[in-house]
């Protein structure tokens, strides 16, 4: 198959700072990839050259064919790639329900929408998708952390992506809703949304994702299934260190 | 109100809709009972202020930039309006679509110029556009009069009532697509950017397209007043380029409660009969005027809508959500 992203050797510098180097990887459609790395890594940055918030110095992303490296970011989410952000970036002072009308409103969205379709029914089936229909007029501002995540990906699928970014979505979560978490995505991906996670809660993360790449010091040290990612001693040295005799 | 249906749904179209049927049918009824041409006057004015702060609401109350030289749609309309009447003769039905066209290129210079600016860097670009051409208008005493300005302009209608009502009509006009547009779909997207920008964008929603498309229209709409205003007074001067009008209209959307229209409004119509009533006071009239200006702002941060719309859900017992 195919691959429906391509990201061709990204190289990101911030004054002396090498953030992001060289770094490659390919998704294909249907693909849950996770991206793990200890703080600093780069890999939100990586995120951000993907979606066209940052700049990249050098390389190249590809996107269903497309050269997207230029682009701005509602150019890319109109073409299908959408993500969500390490802090919960929503709307405040607006109901859940139209936070997600908001991307409901995009170029994208309006031609996928049904002719005469209202964008607020749309909307609510999205936050039927993630538990918070009965939320729907809470403004953000009074719904629990658990619930802003959630409303995160509501936010973002409404947006109707080929491929959708998560960015540290079990961050903060307890167990309870980590577990919900963990089944709205697993219900997406089983539809067969293309998803890349950027994770640090490994045991949450590799329970979901078919492969993993590894990011240390802004570089690609390993890519592969979870079980040969964890016993890969770059990625052990990554979070661990040095093993002293 | 918990179904999602009354939000949207015809329930709330027809409750808003009552609204402003009730606001039209005291505008339009009001002479029966104000019959003094003075009073005629001083509603006029009204609907004046009212048009410029509604206007000047949907570009900064929504998007969060906040405006600075909304003068110099107003004044640069007026003189159009002016030049084009003393000049060629051209009457009202004319000149004020003209004024409103001239504004409204002239939003779209001024939107694409401030593309990238927020904040304080916007304020100051907007200030100095209308900062310049009060200056510009003040030295252009050859052709534009300068600081006395142009006089023999054509009267708007022959009447003060005749005014009242050319101006209430046009204010009823802008008041309801005003407030359709704001709760629409582009009002929605307006209130996002303003809220979150990154947020917006990220959502996929082209925040440049929508912000000029607001400057545009908020501009277009202050131009036809401007070239209402310069017939119903006859005379067009330097002042209607001024900061100090800039800033009354910033003033009055604030007290009224900015990012909704209705605020506004009611801040319009309560600062120009306020100012009005104290003429009496001579010297004092400013210092009350300002006092009760920061005074509302100080218990009303949000704005006298806020606290209209609190009253309004007590009164139908609503725990939470919007009423207007």
């Amino acid at each position: 198959m195919n691959s429906i992203l391509e990201i061709r050797g990204i190289s990101k510098a911030f004054g002396g700072l090498q953030a992001v180097r060289n770094f490659d990887l390919r998704v294909r459609e249907k693909d849950l990839v996770g991206i793990i790395g200890p703080n600093g890594a780069g890999k939100t940055t990586v995120f951000n050259l993907i979606t066209g918030f940052i700049r990249p110095d050098g390389g190249e992303v590809w996107f269903k064919g497309e050269n997207i490296t230029r682009l701005k970011p509602f150019q890319i989410v109109n073409r299908g790639l959408c993500r969500t952000f390490q802090l919960v970036d929503l709307f405040k002072e607006m109901t859940a329900l139209e936070n997600v009308m908001i991307p409901c409103f995009s170029h994208r969205a309006t031609r996928e929408r049904p002719k005469g379709e209202k964008a607020w029914r749309v909307a609510m089936e999205f936050l039927e998708g993630v538990g918070l229909a009965s939320r729907f007029n809470e403004q953000v501002k009074n719904l629990a952390f658990g619930e802003l995540r959630l409303l995160d990906i509501a936010r973002a699928m409404a947006t109707q992506p080929d491929i959708l970014l998560l960015d540290e979505p079990f961050s903060g979560l307890d167990v309870e809703d980590a577990a919900v978490l963990s089944s709205v995505i697993q219900k997406m991906h089983q539809k067969g949304q293309t998803m890349i996670i950027i994770e640090h809660r490994l045991r949450d993360l590799l329970k979901l994702v078919e492969s993993v790449v590894a990011i240390v010091f802004g570089e690609k040290v390993a890519e592969g299934t979870p079980q040969a990612i964890m016993n890969n001693p770059k990625v052990i040295n990554a979070y661990l260190g040095d093993r002293r005799e | 109100m918990n179904r999602y249906e009354d939000l949207f749904g015809p329930r709330m179209f027809y409750r808003r809709l009552l609204g402003l049927a009730i606001f039209s049918a005291v505008v339009l009824l009001a002479p029966l009972v104000v019959e003094d041409p003075y009073y005629r006057e001083l509603l006029f004015l009204c609907h004046y202020y009212v048009i410029l702060a509604s206007s000047w609401d949907l570009l900064s109350g929504f998007t969060g930039n906040i405006n600075f030289g909304h003068a110099f749609f107003i004044g640069g309309a007026g003189y159009t309006g002016a030049v084009l009447n003393l000049n060629l003769g051209w009457q009202p039905w004319l000149t004020l679509p003209i004024g409103g066209i001239t504004a409204a290129l002239c939003g779209l210079v001024v939107g694409t110029v401030t593309l990238r600016l927020k904040g304080p860097y916007f304020a100051s670009v907007t200030f100095c556009f209308g900062a310049l051409l009060y200056k510009w208008l003040m030295v252009s005493s050859k052709f534009l009069g300068g600081e006395e300005g142009l006089s023999g302009i054509v009267p708007l209608t022959d009447s003060p009532l005749g005014n009242y009502y050319l101006s209430g009509l046009f204010m009823l006009a802008v008041v309801f697509i005003l407030y359709f547009i704001s709760k629409s779909s582009f009002g929605l997207i307006l209130r996002s950017i303003g809220e979150n920008e990154t947020a917006s964008e990220g959502s996929g929603i082209n925040t440049t397209y929508y912000k000029v498309v607001a400057f545009i229209i908020s501009a277009a709409i202050a131009g036809v007043a401007g070239a209402m205003y310069a017939h119903a007074q006859m005379h067009v001067g330097p002042e209607m380029a001024h900061d100090s009008l800039s800033a009354l209209i910033l003033m009055m959307a604030v007290v009224g409660g900015m990012g909704s229209i209705i605020g506004p409004i009611m801040g319009a119509y309560l600062l120009t009969l306020v100012n009005e009533t104290l003429r009496f006071m001579g010297e004092l009239r400013l210092l009350i005027y300002s006092g009760a200006v920061v005074a509302v702002i100080f218990f009303a941060p949000k704005g006298l809508l806020e606290i209209f719309s609190r009253a309004i859900r007590r009164l139908i017992g609503q725990e939470r959500g919007k009423v207007i």
